[in-house]
Parts: C-alpha cells; sequence; structure tokens
C-alpha cells in the first residue's frame, strides 16, 4: 500500500554495518552510487562475490523453510549490500511470481528477526523511511510494556494483512489519541509486512528485457536447478475463472478470501477450511481447489490435498463440513462487514443460494 | 386524488423552501469530484450519477428540479458522472451513520409499525427479517422520530465522538456532526489522512467504535497463578482506551444490575446472589485494584461474561455497512428529508449534548394548514406539542402539517 522509501539524508544513526542488516533502506542506494557500481560489472570477475550472494540470497529464500535469507554479522558490508539490488535484478530476470513472493517474504522475515533485537532508535529510523509517524514511548500499563507509539492510520495501512488475528485488530490495541502503543517485536513485524510490499514492488518481470544477458543466464540456470522448488501455478487467472465459478454471487467474505488465494496471499487456518468448505458444498471439483491454493507462498501439495479431501469426506470421518455461520466468522474477524443481503442471513451458503435463486427467478 | 393533492402540496412548500432559503444548502468539499444523486416527487427513481463544477449550479438545480431527497457521494471521483467502474475512485471522507432503526428501544413498540408488501400481514415495533405468516422479505415501514428515540441515538453519538476524539485523536473541529432530519445523526470527516483508507481499514474503525471482535483478555484481563492461588487482574478505571472502557461499562453495570441481569450472562445463581450482596465492597474495590478477587467463586470466564456486558453499553452503535462501504451516497445537509419536511442540519461537535433536533431541524416559522389526520402519537416542534390525533380535522402551523403529510399520516383538506 504505502511503499513509497524516503531518503532522509545523512543521520548519522545508520551506518553501513546496518546497511548491510537492512539493504532495501534508500541509503544503500546512496552507497552503491558512491561505489560507482553499475549492473554490468557484476559480470566482471572480481566481483564475482557479489553475484555469488545475489543467488545465494534467492536459493535460500527457495530452499529455507520457512524462508529466510541468512544474516552472517561478519560477511563483507559491501558484498551484503551490493548483492542486495542484484539479487532484485535476478528475480525480476527470472520472470517468475513464484519467487518474487517467496524472496521478498524471506527477506522480510530477516529484517523482521534482526529488527526484534535492534536498538528502539535505529527501529525508528528504519520505520520513519517508510514514512511512519512512530515515536519512543515506553510506558507500562498492567504487565505490559509498551516501548512506541505509531499514528494510528499508518497502523491501519501497515496491519492491512494482519487483521484476521484477533490480536492486531485495533480494538484490541492500546489507541490512545491517535497512537498505537506498540512492542518492539510488534513494531518488527509491521515492518516485516512494508518490506515484503517494497520487495515485492521492486522485482518487476518486465525489467527482464532490460537485464545484460549474462545475467539472464544465470537466472535461467537458477531457475532450472531449483525448478522442483518453484511451484509456479499451472494455470493463469483467467483460467481459474471457470464458468462454474460465480464469484459475483459469493458472500463478502468468501469473495475476499478467493481473491487472497488468487493472489497468493496468506490465509489464515480458519479462512481455507471456509473457502475450501463452501467451494465443495457448491459444488467445485477437489482438484481445482488444490490448484486455487498453489499459488500460495507456503502451499504444499500434499498436506492441501489431505485437508480438502477431509473436509469433502472422503477421508477419516466420513462427514462432511460445511462453512461457519456467520457469527463465527465474525468473531474470527474474516466478515468483511455486511452488505444489504447479508443482514437477511446467518450463513454464507445461504447467501449464494438466495443470490443464485434471485437470478434465476428475476429475470 | 388526495395523494396527488398531499403530493403537490409537499413539493409546493419545498420549492418555497429552496427559493428562500437556497444559501443554507451546504456545498460539500471539492464539489467537482463529488456524485449528486436526487429523487424526485414525480417519479418514484433515483437520478445518480449527476455532478456539479460550482457551488451555485448544485443550488440552482435543487431549486429548479426541487427534489424530494438530495445526495452526495461520501467519495471522490476522477470523472463523477462515469459508470460506477470507470468514475476513477479518489477517496472518500470517512463517514459514520447512527440511526434509531439499530438501536432497540422500549418505545419502538408504540410508534413503529410494518405492512408486508406480500400478505398485507401488520405488526408493530422492529421490523422482522421475514414476514412471520408468509415468509416474504418486503415491507411497508412506518418509523416515527420520536424524542425517546431521538435521545438514544443522540447518546450513541456521543459515545462516539468520545471515541473519535480520546482514541482516535481527532480534533472536535474535524468532527462534522448533522442531524438526519429523521431519526439519527451523521458524523462525517473529511480530513485529508483518511481519505485514502481502503475498505479492511474502515471496518477496523467501525470495529473499535462498536467494540467487534474484542478480547478482553488483550486488555489487561489476566489471571496469575502462584503457589496453588490465583489473583485475577483487570483494567482500571483510569485507563486509557477500551482498557479503561471495559472498567467503567464493568462498573456501570454492577452499580445497577439484578440478579436477573447476572443470570441472564449465564453466571450461576449463588455466585450472582453473591456479586449483590457484595455490591459495596465490589463497588468501593476500584480505589484499589478493582473487584477481580472480591468474589471468591468468579473466576477469569465469568468476569470476561460481565466486562463484554459492561462494554456493550459503552460501544457506540453505528450502522457498520455504511462505514466500510466507499461509495455511499449521503444526504447533503441544508436540504429537506422527503420523508420528514424537517432539515439535515449541520452543528459543531461540541454542541452535541445541548443540541435540539426537533428545534433545530425545523425548516418552517409558522403558517397554518388544515389538514385531516389519520392517526398520530404526540408529538413537538420547538416548544410547541402537538397531538395525538385520531381521525381528525386539525389546523396547524405548516411544519406540523407538512410533517404528517410527509409521513403519510394525513391529507390536506380545502
Ligand atoms: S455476514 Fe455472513 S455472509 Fe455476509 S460477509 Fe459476513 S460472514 Fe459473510
Ligand atoms: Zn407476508
Ligand atoms: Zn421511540
Amino acid at each position: 500500500m504505502n511503499s513509497k522509501l524516503q531518503f532522509l539524508g545523512e543521520t548519522g544513526i545508520l551506518l553501513s554495518s546496518d546497511l548491510a542488516k537492512y539493504p532495501f533502506l534508500p541509503e544503500s542506494a546512496e552507497e552503491i552510487k558512491r561505489l560507482d557500481f553499475k549492473i554490468e560489472d557484476v559480470l566482471e570477475p572480481n566481483y564475482a562475490s557479489i553475484l555469488d550472494r545475489a543467488e545465494k540470497r534467492i536459493v535460500e529464500a527457495l530452499t529455507s523453510n520457512p524462508p529466510e535469507v541468512s544474516y552472517d554479522p561478519s560477511a563483507d558490508v559491501n558484498v551484503e549490500i551490493l548483492s542486495f539490488p542484484m539479487a532484485i535484478v535476478l528475480a525480476s530476470a527470472t520472470a517468475s511470481d513464484y519467487i518474487k513472493r517467496r524472496y521478498a517474504l524471506a527477506e522480510a522475515r530477516r529484517a523482521y528477526n534482526l529488527l526484534k533485537i535492534e536498538s528502539e532508535e535505529k527501529v525508528i529510523e528504519v520505520a520513519k523511511r517508510f514514512g511512519w509517524r512512530i515515536r519512543l514511548a515506553s510506558i507500562e500499563i498492567g504487565l505490559e510494556k509498551f516501548d512506541f507509539a505509531l499514528h494510528f492510520i499508518d497502523y491501519l495501512k501497515s496491519a492491512t494483512t494482519l487483521f484476521h488475528e484477533k490480536g492486531w485488530k485495533l480494538v484490541n490495541r492500546l489507541v490512545v489519541r491517535g497512537e498505537v502503543y506498540l512492542s518492539k517485536q510488534d513494531v518488527a513485524r509491521l515492518l516485516q509486512e512494508e518490506i515484503r510490499r517494497h520487495i515485492e514492488l521492486k522485482i518487476d518481470p518486465k525489467m527482464r528485457s532490460l537485464i545484460p544477458e549474462g545475467i539472464i543466464k544465470r537466472a535461467d540456470s537458477l531457475k532450472m536447478m531449483y525448478a522442483e522448488k518453484i511451484k509456479e501455478e499451472p494455470l493463469t487467472i483467467e483460467g481459474l475463472a471457470s464458468p462454474d465459478i460465480e464469484v459475483n454471487l459469493f458472500p463478502p467474505c468468501v469473495r475476499g478470501l478467493y481473491e487472497a488465494a488468487l493472489s497468493g496471499r496468506h490465509i489464515p487456518h480458519i479462512g481455507r477450511f471456509t473457502l475450501t468448505s463452501f467451494l465443495l458444498n457448491i459444488g467445485i471439483d477437489p482438484n481445482f481447489i488444490v490448484d486455487l491454493f498453489r499459488k500460495s507462498a507456503d502451499f504444499n501439495e500434499r498436506m492441501t490435498r489431505y485437508q480438502i479431501e477431509h473436509i469433502a469426506g472422503q477421508r477419516g470421518s466420513r462427514t462432511k463440513y460445511i462453512p461457519p455461520k456467520c457469527d463465527t466468522l465474525q468473531t474470527h474477524g474474516l466478515c468483511p462487514g455486511m452488505d444489504e443481503l447479508c443482514r437477511r442471513i446467518k450463513h454464507p451458503l445461504t447467501y449464494y443460494l438466495r443470490r443464485k435463486r434471485r437470478r434465476v427467478s428475476g429475470a | 386524488m388526495a395523494e396527488l393533492d398531499n403530493t403537490l402540496f409537499i413539493r409546493e412548500m419545498f420549492s418555497k423552501f429552496y427559493s428562500e432559503n437556497f444559501n443554507r444548502i451546504e456545498i460539500p468539499k471539492s464539489i467537482e469530484n463529488r456524485e449528486f444523486g436526487f429523487t424526485l416527487f414525480r417519479e418514484n427513481v433515483m437520478i445518480r450519477h449527476k455532478s456539479f463544477s460550482r457551488a451555485d449550479d448544485l443550488r440552482d438545480f435543487i431549486k429548479k428540479s426541487v427534489p424530494s431527497n438530495a445526495y452526495y457521494s461520501s467519495a471522490y471521483y476522477n470523472m463523477p458522472e462515469a459508470k460506477m467502474d470507470e468514475k476513477g475512485w479518489l477517496g472518500s471522507d470517512l463517514f459514520f451513520d447512527i440511526d434509531a432503526d439499530h438501536i432497540p428501544t422500549k418505545c419502538n413498540k408504540e410508534h413503529d409499525s410494518w405492512i408486508c408488501k406480500s400478505c398485507g400481514f401488520k405488526g408493530r415495533g422492529r421490523t422482522p427479517e421475514k414476514c412471520p405468516n408468509c415468509g416474504n422479505e418486503g415491507f411497508e415501514e412506518k418509523t416515527w422520530p420520536c424524542e425517546i428515540c431521538l435521545e438514544a441515538a443522540k447518546l450513541e453519538t456521543i459515545k462516539l465522538i468520545d471515541i473519535l476524539l480520546e482514541d482516535l485523536g481527532f480534533s472536535a473541529d474535524e468532527i462534522k456532526c448533522s442531524f438526519s432530519g429523521h431519526r439519527g445523526y451523521h458524523i462525517c470527516i473529511e480530513s485529508e489522512e483518511v481519505l485514502g483508507l481502503d475498505t479492511f481499514a474502515r471496518k477496523e474503525i467501525v470495529d473499535y467504535v462498536t467494540g467487534t471482535g474484542i478480547d478482553v483478555t488483550l486488555h489487561g484481563l489476566n489471571e496469575v497463578r502462584s503457589r496453588g492461588s490465583r489473583i485475577i487482574t483487570g483494567p482500571s478505571l483510569g485507563d486509557a482506551g477500551w482498557r479503561g472502557r471495559a472498567a467503567r461499562g464493568t462498573y456501570d453495570f454492577l452499580l445497577t444490575a439484578t440478579i436477573e441481569d447476572l443470570r441472564s450472562l449465564g453466571l450461576r445463581k449463588d455466585i450472582a446472589i453473591e456479586i449483590i450482596e457484595k455490591r459495596e465492597a465490589i463497588l468501593e474495590s476500584w480505589r484499589g485494584g478493582g473487584p477481580w478477587s472480591v468474589i471468591s467463586g468468579l473466576g477469569v470466564k465469568s468476569w470476561e461474561k460481565i466486562i463484554l456486558h459492561g462494554l456493550s453499553l459503552q460501544s457506540a452503535r453505528v450502522d457498520t455497512v455504511v462505514t466500510v462501504d466507499v461509495h455511499r451516497l449521503i444526504r447533503l445537509p441544508g436540504t429537506l428529508h422527503g420523508k420528514t419536511g424537517l432539515l439535515k442540519v449541520s452543528f459543531p461537535a461540541s454542541r452535541i449534548e445541548e443540541f435540539d433536533p426537533l428545534k433545530e431541524a425545523v425548516a418552517f416559522k409558522g403558517g397554518e394548514v388544515k389538514i385531516y389526520v389519520e392517526e398520530a402519537p404526540e408529538f413537538r416542534f420547538g416548544d410547541e406539542v402537538f397531538g395525538p390525533f385520531e381521525r381528525q380535522v386539525v389546523a396547524l402551523p405548516i411544519q406540523a402539517a407538512l410533517f404528517l403529510l410527509c409521513k403519510g399520516a394525513a391529507r390536506v383538506v380545502d
């Protein structure tokens, strides 16, 4: 959402060792300018270490689980800084949506783990680069300690992918005079989301045509080598919207989950259960549902298949599951607000059946 | 014939108002980016997708066409006249709607009624979801802006304003209040930083003000076990945010709770009795660490039920759908409400306590009109009280007569 990074000039607070930790910061770009480094250079033998590390960043993203790029405090600072934009180029060159999301997540998780143990001042410096209005708070209420106060609008924008978790709902936060009080861990988690979105935006498959031949070759062989790990979806989005799926008749909750699945966003367990049981109940083929979830960064085909067949009643218990009722979905934060029809029903399946009926009879 | 005469009369009054008071029509910020919509007296359809580049154009249009209702979009569009998906959404004000329809009051049985459009089955009070007789869903509703209902709506508005100021940090100047002209209040925030919020962010805000999805264990309710004994801790009266509201709501509830109230939350009878017996000690305990350990048999789960009930008294009942909808049309302030003939009036948030809707929304002073009233409970405008009326001809000031005509409770007589 809010991903324009701001270069705030020389603050003196962030050292080059910090940029090695957080190479996505705009200061890194300044550093690269200072070193007078160009993409083509990387193919020269004395820059081999940079291209190698760039490649390793992506390989680590593909092979670790949960995905995380490693951090080595003794690594060469310049190599760490320069290998990040190089990895972005490499990831763009693969033109793989899966690599893009997986790599962005792996870098963001790396930053999260570093920020969690970072000094308050530096956390604030990083947060400010994302335009956050944040300050040190350091207060204790009851048994809790809050280190930071963040403007609630900035909170809402950065936490947007987390609202389905009870603890991240605004109503379960301490909000005073327009500020949300947060622990360092909370701030690090929110920054992880910002960083992930920022990196996803930076990786641009359209860049491929501008990338030097030698790097394209590296990207292609990387893709080949890890083909097993890359779970590219076999169907396109258009292909997925098969004529049997009338998304416009779905209730808002299921439509949201369906779209989240299509775009590979993280869906909590109850959300997956809701979507899967809903689709099965309206007669969608289980194989199609497996393909739907294929996009997600933590996709595991065997597990997904098992869950879907379990819900469909083909395995284990013979009972067929139906999606949770509206009030259950509401308490889990999965009801995105009701529309007029929602007010008159208590179950998402009823919503669908009404819509369908109305469309047939109301011609 | 009578229907027509009524409509003609109402339209004539609206026309008179707009030609004399067109300056009262409030012009929304960035008028050129707003969509406008109107209903006319003749056809019963909504004209949508209108736009005006200047304040005078809008005022002229209203003066000439005399709409029965006038609306504008809370959203800003690149091309407000285009079709919905081609308008180019630029942002939207943060809007809250508080309506007596969503607040259960005891009096709605006395003045509200409904008739099933399919089978004619009638009932009083809040409209059901489905007709109990035939199961269909369309109803003809009659609601009344009674004083008690309007007070209830005002109380919710006061709570909302408090949350917007104290928790969300808006300034009193940013919070634009108005009386809807019927049974509720509107609050609109046009500040730059809320404009770009998406539906999900607005949902979080509306959940915040309504206390939806709240978990009291995340607001201080806690059980600590040490060496076989357990200590329960909870929020304090002076805490900020929902913590403090949780405590204050609990205090308020236990101040007057009866055994039945407590039983209806699912508490055991002996515990309910003990709470009532120890009421003084409970209330007194707030000076210290709170009542959490005063009743030995009362565990975290039961406290949770009590606090949640207390919280519900502190939350502001706003219509969720309206706030999360970023394409909503909203009644234009300074125009007349077609169902009442009353004005939608704006006022500063600081005046909410003293604001009297039945005085300040009066659009017509004096005059006298003879009408036949079918049935109407007692009602008031300003300091004058009218009714109750039942099948009788009466002479009333214009506003009172217009109101009954708009409500469909009367007809004009020569
Ligand atoms: S009310 Fe029910 S059907 Fe509608 S969005 Fe919410 S959970 Fe879904
Ligand atoms: Zn009926
Ligand atoms: Zn009433």
